[in-house]
């Protein structure tokens, strides 16, 4: 067992992490808010890690991690954690040209109960990205893959601006490209819900540094509130979320990399523990930062609501402790 | 980033397997997912005591050690594995930890010559020691200790009291920390002296745990007088000591909490099987809820025990005793809430596996309090950790 990351993951990190402070300010995120192509000019510069998202996950998760600190509002879950797999595990040759950084992609599954599993409704909801891609494959109740350019998409508002959701109506022409297995789509949908686990946490951990940032530096009672108790102790329980839910997430990484007997119940583990550590940190975060915390002119909500749109994402915490249940009990 | 350990630890596994498969007694072979000592009517049983020494011969007790003290020089990643199997078989080393966990650590550390002598007899479970540290006004607050010593010539005289002291009324020996100079800032006047516990004047009472168990004491010293030799490393410099452990096993010690958790939980699953409950919804979620954290806390473990095996500190550990502690208490809980109105229920034919459960979550009370608390933990994390300011 060994947590630590390799020379090459750590170059991952820090490339995305400078390339992100430099290119993803919040100032970004209140431009895409009343303007989506605000973030074009950055997915420029993300789509040449496109190809992470049919590599070990454990390097994807590296990235994604990266991605949630910022919020960063671009389409990369969509195409390189969803559609990239989807077309590679129906052999479509389009592939190149995602990995390339060409196309750009998406994939819509989920009918009216917004659930990612295979039925037979064509309008589907909660798709990423939908408006802002170059095609959105529709998953058929028999697994089979279509590829629509520009189907008619309608924005599902939400109360994250980061991340833009669509109903998609896929009873539309479009191109044909074989049909992936039931056991295919599990594993692409394993590995996206780990993902989208890995940028929760970094969204979360974005949350914790925000919030003792605040409470070394806020004076109240001739002091810093963060000399307090009972914001220490907030403080420790939001960072003790944080540090397992990393962790649980990386196991679950590794454990989908080597294809462990473990692997089925660690993702459902590391979404759930992924959800319990960015809920936390984004209502404690809150809380401590006090009025100010709770003003459109404070950046902390940009990261609060991040957190609770991936937190309904392919599944809630609580959705996700069921399955669990389902594998346990 | 990997799952597994490497080839050259799975012989040291296989080995470690033979050895339990052969050795250990049954009283360790039914799984031990509650706390422990519920059913044993003596504090240390003597099958506890041989299985003490048979690890002991074997080079089974502290693999980290060298064969002289019970070990075989295992490394980190061995003595890992090591406490994974044993805690996973749900087999305990010992039935009281003072003496290999603290004392002899302590004395390796800071001892003479003729202390380290006594650190075989501490690890084998020959000599049973307790340490004198908690008093009625220093818990949390420990460097507050006002038990006195005075030197007065070859010889200190001690007097004062001790409470919570785990094993006081079976030990021969306490590691005793008292205060040497009350004129200095309290961290800095603390010793540490080795009491032998039937010295004239000193005075055990037993204390009674909330599950009716009586494993620690209240224990009155009037002056008792102790030899100056036997006092370890420097006057005035037993704080020191108290921070002291096993080293080269702190980074795994968590994994024994952890899968007490692990059982706990299977524990459950069958108690709701049992009980006709496990199609209900909250029930079956909120044990998974316990699975998850168990779990997370596992890979939070191994996350820690990776730097430490490459050599840097981690903080992992108030992480851990924090999450463990906490959370067992919640799934003792949980399994008396299945139960319904037979939760607190404690009688042998009526109650579910003796009242095991019950008398489990009271036990399970000492973790969140013993070897500091919770809040303790808290701090320490939101301090060193968080690198928050410390209170006022």
């Amino acid at each position: 067992m060994n947590f630590s990351f390799s020379d090459d993951q750590l170059l991952v990190r820090d490339t995305a992490r400078q390339l992100l402070a430099d290119q993803c300010p919040p100032s970004l995120l209140r431009a895409h808010t009343d303007d989506i192509t605000a973030a074009r000019p950055l997915w420029e510069h993300l789509s040449d890690f496109v190809p992470l998202g049919i590599g070990p996950l454990v390097d994807l998760c590296v990235f994604m991690e990266e991605l949630g600190r910022v919020a960063a509002p671009v389409p990369f879950f969509a195409t390189a954690c969803l559609y990239a797999p989807v077309l590679e595990a129906v052999g479509e040759h389009d592939l190149d040209a995602v990995l390339d950084g060409h196309a750009s992609g998406t994939v819509a599954l989920a009918g009216a109960d917004g659930v990612w599993h295979p039925n037979a409704e064509t309008r589907k909801t909660f798709v990423p990205d939908a408006a802002s891609v170059d095609l959105v494959a529709a998953i058929a109740a028999d697994g089979a893959v279509t590829l629509l350019a520009s189907p008619p998409a309608q924005r599902i508002e939400t109360i994250d601006t980061t991340r833009c959701l669509y109903d998609v109506e896929t009873a539309v022409p479009g191109t044909s490209a074989g049909t992936i297995s039931r056991a295919a789509l599990d594993a692409v949908l394993a590995r996206a819900t780990v993902a989208l686990a890995a940028e929760m946490v970094g969204t979360a951990r974005r949350l914790l540094d925000m919030t003792i940032a605040y409470a070394k530096d806020r004076i109240q009672f001739d002091v810093p509130i963060g000399s307090f108790q009972a914001v220490q102790h907030k403080l420790a329980d939001m960072s003790l979320d944080v540090e397992r839910a990393w962790s649980a997430v990386y196991y679950a990484a590794m454990a989908i990399d080597a294809e462990d007997d473990d692997r089925d119940r660690a993702v459902h583990v590391a979404k759930a523990a992924a959800g319990e550590a960015a809920k936390r940190a984004a209502k404690d975060g809150i809380q401590i930062h006090g009025g100010v915390g709770f003003t459109m002119e404070h950046d902390l909500h940009l990261f609060l609501r991040r957190a609770f749109g991936a937190e309904a994402l392919l599944g809630t915490t609580g959705w996700h402790h069921d399955r669990l249940a389902d594998l346990l009990i | 980033m990997h799952l597994d350990w490497g080839p050259e630890v799975e012989s040291f596994r296989v080995e470690l397997i033979a050895f339990l498969d052969e050795y250990a007694p049954p009283q360790t072979r039914p799984r031990r997912d509650f706390a422990m000592s519920v059913h044993d009517a003596e504090i240390i049983p003597q099958w506890a005591r041989d299985w003490q020494a048979t690890l002991f011969d074997h080079g089974w007790m502290i693999p980290g050690y060298p064969p002289e003290l019970g070990g075989r020089n295992a490394s980190p990643v061995q003595t890992m594995v090591y406490l994974e199997e044993m805690s996973a078989r749900g087999i305990p080393r010992a039935l009281h930890f003072p003496g290999y966990a603290i004392v002899a650590p302590s004395l390796l550390d800071f001892g003479t010559e003729e202390q380290k002598a006594l650190v075989p007899a501490a690890i084998r479970g020959d000599a049973i020691w307790c340490i004198g540290m908690s008093e009625p006004n220093a818990g949390s607050d420990l460097a507050g200790l006002q038990t006195r010593a005075v030197l007065d010539g070859d010889r200190f005289i001690v007097n004062g009291q001790k409470v919570w002291t785990s094993y006081a009324t079976v030990a021969e020996k306490c590691c005793l920390y008292v205060r040497t100079d009350p004129t200095a800032p309290k961290h800095k006047g603390i010793s540490m002296l080795i009491v032998d516990m039937d010295t004239p004047g000193i005075d055990i009472r037993p204390l009674t745990h909330i599950n009716g168990n009586a494993d620690f004491a209240e224990v009155f010293f009037t002056d008792v007088e102790v030899p100056a030799a036997n006092l370890v490393g420097a006057l005035n410099d037993g704080w020191r000591i108290t921070q002291g452990s096993l080293a080269h096993e702190r980074a795994g010690l968590w994994v024994e909490g952890v899968a007490r958790l692990e059982q706990t939980i299977t524990g459950l699953v069958d108690l709701a099987h049992r009980r006709g409950v496990a199609n209900d919804p909250i029930v079956r979620r909120r044990i998974a809820e316990g699975y998850q954290r168990a779990a997370s806390l596992r890979a939070l473990g191994y996350k820690g025990f990776t730097s430490f095996a490459q050599g840097s500190s981690a903080p992992e550990h108030s992480y851990m005793k924090l999450a463990s502690s906490e959370q067992g208490k919640a799934l003792y809980e949980l399994g008396m809430e299945i139960q319904g109105a037979y939760g607190p229920v404690v009688d042998e034919e009526r109650g579910e596996e003796a009242g095991r459960w019950a008398l489990s979550f009271f036990v399970s009370f000492a973790n969140t309090i013993a070897g500091g608390t919770s809040e303790i933990q808290r701090n320490i994390i939101a301090q060193r950790v968080l690198g928050l300011p410390r209170s006022g």
